[in-house]
């Protein structure tokens, strides 16, 4: 978690934005270990059996440069969602820049107490009921872990940058990621909670799109 | 043969249920280890020692739960636990069915939950947001299930001694001996026990073999404990429950010994309500529980009122107060010196705070101050932190 708090933070480094055409990097992470269950206390207590649960997709990946370009680093005062359903955060794995405000929705019929101890961003947002959203705006890059208080089954990502290099991939394992500046980059297949996979790739002058698939084992 | 009756049919319904082809996802096993020490005074009045003979405030748990579901709407879980490096005891260890995908309807067999009140089911300790326990549910009484009081006196000179009762005119056991409390959150009794709703309202009855205030894995005395509690969520967030337990808490041994008149009157019966509202960053819970005890060789039957109310406040993430208000008070009998309590009634205060730096971590820190109406030591306060790990 602490490695990408530093890539975000290594720009002056990378390669300029101004001047030279823009290209994409695109190409599909394929996850092929088999993501273990979420980890949920034993329902010891209880009296019945507990509601189905919707499992989250833990193959979504997120797709990064580890050093953006310099001047990347605008803020954006965007919105973003991260819902509950079925005890569980959808998505569960979510990727906004600093300054980005997310609405945690509340679509059971339970309560459900959304918290993070993160160091980026500490919030705990107590208990409401279906159909109400609580917002948290997040100012500082880093990885927040999210969970619920109530339901210890119940967790998630969201990846806060400070540029908008980063992709997350779709049911198929594809990314793309546009407008990137000529240059030389480190990318990140990003994965369930690790930074899985690096890769070098370059960007060239007259742009175009570079292929850079990943496998994460 | 009743035993083989509810037995054959748990079996039944554990059989209908597991036909059905489960989702590869529904085989799963999810286990739990919780490791917790609470660090405080030696309690010289006794007033959180459990009926181990454990004081709650200088308590090293670990505790290991599973849960396996062998089928789609078939699970297997128990509890293990191992407190201040004793012998390992199963705490829990039940069959969980649910006989049709469509109802909610439950069937749980084995060492099971108890259906009375609420706090009981708080298995974890993060669910309870201080360290000691409702009075109602871990303070003992100066009742036993395996010795029987003479007379009025038997309990006058035990008053606030629950810890350590011994009848001097009474029949069974001589020896000092813990007493029990009004329900014992600590054990699980064993038997059979259904569960009906999943809405607003939801109803629960169970056959045990022991008692709220005397769990058992066998039966000692041949009767059944009846219990059951009605639970109305109106609106998420609010849980307003009601309670009822009746059956047979003296054991055998000591009812052979009694008098053939005297015999067949040594039930416990119970009444609860417990509510809940929680909304935001807050928590208040309230129960009150009415027990009493037939007592063959008494005129009257002995009674215990425990009431307790609690609030949990959030401070800021990861930091939470929390404070509980507790009495425990008794019937009068008639002893030497007039008319008294049959035990010394107890007022507790508790308040606190809880801490998580990590998600697994939760570090306590408590304040308890206990006043007793008789007994040798009639005050005591207590200064504990607690540590609770679980993974």
């Amino acid at each position: 978690m602490p490695l990408l708090a530093l890539a975000v933070a290594a720009g002056a480094a990378a390669p300029r934005l101004a001047g030279a055409a823009a290209g994409s990097i695109r190409g599909r992470v394929e996850v092929m270990r088999e993501p273990p269950a979420p980890p949920a206390r034993p329902s010891i207590g209880e009296l019945s059996m507990p509601p189905p649960r919707e499992l989250p997709n833990r193959r979504r990946s997120i797709v990064y440069l580890e050093a953006a370009p310099q001047g990347a680093f605008e803020e954006h005062e965007g919105r973003a969602v991260m819902d509950q359903r079925h005890e569980t955060f959808v998505p569960y794995v979510l990727a906004v820049t600093v300054g980005t405000t997310v609405d945690f929705t509340n679509s059971d019929r339970t309560y459900h107490n959304v918290f993070s101890l993160s160091r980026p961003r500490r919030f705990d947002l107590g208990r409401y009921a279906a159909g109400q959203s609580k917002a948290v705006r997040f100012d500082r890059p880093g990885v927040v872990r999210v969970f619920c208080e109530i339901h210890s089954h119940m967790s998630a990502f969201i990846l806060v940058f400070n540029h908008r290099f980063f992709a997350t991939t779709d049911a198929d394992g594809r990314y793309r990621i546009d407008n990137v500046p000529p240059g030389a980059y480190t990318i990140v297949a990003w994965n369930d909670g690790e930074a899985r996979e690096t890769r070098t790739v370059r960007v060239p002058e007259d742009g175009g799109v570079v292929e850079q698939d990943f496998v994460v084992r | 043969m009743r035993d083989a009756a509810v037995a054959a049919a748990a079996l039944v319904a554990i059989a209908t249920a597991a036909a059905a082809e489960p989702p590869v996802q529904a085989r799963r096993l999810a286990l739990g280890v919780e490791l917790s020490a609470a660090v405080g005074p030696e309690d010289r009045g006794f007033f959180n020692y459990t009926s181990y003979q454990d004081s709650a405030h200088r308590l090293a748990r670990l505790s290991l739960t599973a849960e396996w579901h062998i089928a789609e709407r078939v699970a297997l879980l128990g509890e293990v636990r191992d407190e201040n490096l004793g012998r390992p005891r199963v705490y829990a260890l039940y069959a969980r069915v649910r006989p049709w995908r469509d109802r909610p309807f439950d069937i749980q067999a084995g060492l099971i939950p108890p259906v009375f009140g609420a706090f009981s089911r708080r298995r974890y300790g993060s669910d309870n947001p201080l360290i000691g326990y409702p009075l109602a549910y871990q303070y003992l009484t100066s009742v036993r299930a395996d010795a029987v009081p003479g007379a009025e006196n038997d309990l006058v000179v035990t008053r606030g001694a629950g810890w350590r009762v011994r009848y001097p005119f009474g029949w069974g056991s001589k020896d000092a001996e813990p007493g029990l409390p009004l329900v014992n959150a600590l054990r699980w009794d064993t038997g059979v026990q259904v569960h009906v709703g999943s809405g607003a309202l939801e109803a629960s009855a169970a056959v045990t073999q022991g008692t709220l205030s005397s769990p058992r894995v066998h039966d000692d005395n041949g009767g059944k404990q009846l219990s059951a509690r009605v639970a109305w969520k109106p609106v998420v967030g609010f849980v307003l429950g009601a309670s009822g337990a009746r059956g047979p808490y003296l054991s055998r041994a000591v009812v052979d010994l009694l008098p053939p008149e005297r015999r067949g009157h040594d039930a416990q019966q119970a009444w609860g309500v417990d509510v809940e509202y929680s909304r935001d960053r807050w928590i208040l819970r309230s129960e009150a529980i009415w027990s009493r005890w037939q007592t063959p060789m008494l005129e009257r039957s002995l009674g215990a009122l425990g009431i307790t109310a609690e609030a949990r406040c959030k401070v800021r993430p990861g930091l939470y107060a929390a404070a509980r208000l507790d009495h425990l008070g008794f019937t009068r009998i008639d002893g030497p010196a007039g008319r008294v309590t049959w035990d010394a009634p107890v007022w507790r205060t508790e308040a606190g705070l809880g801490y998580t730096p990590l998600r697994h971590v939760l570090a306590k820190v408590a304040y308890q101050h206990n006043w007793r109406d008789g007994g040798r030591v009639r005050e005591r306060a207590l200064l504990t932190s607690q540590l609770v790990l679980w993974f």
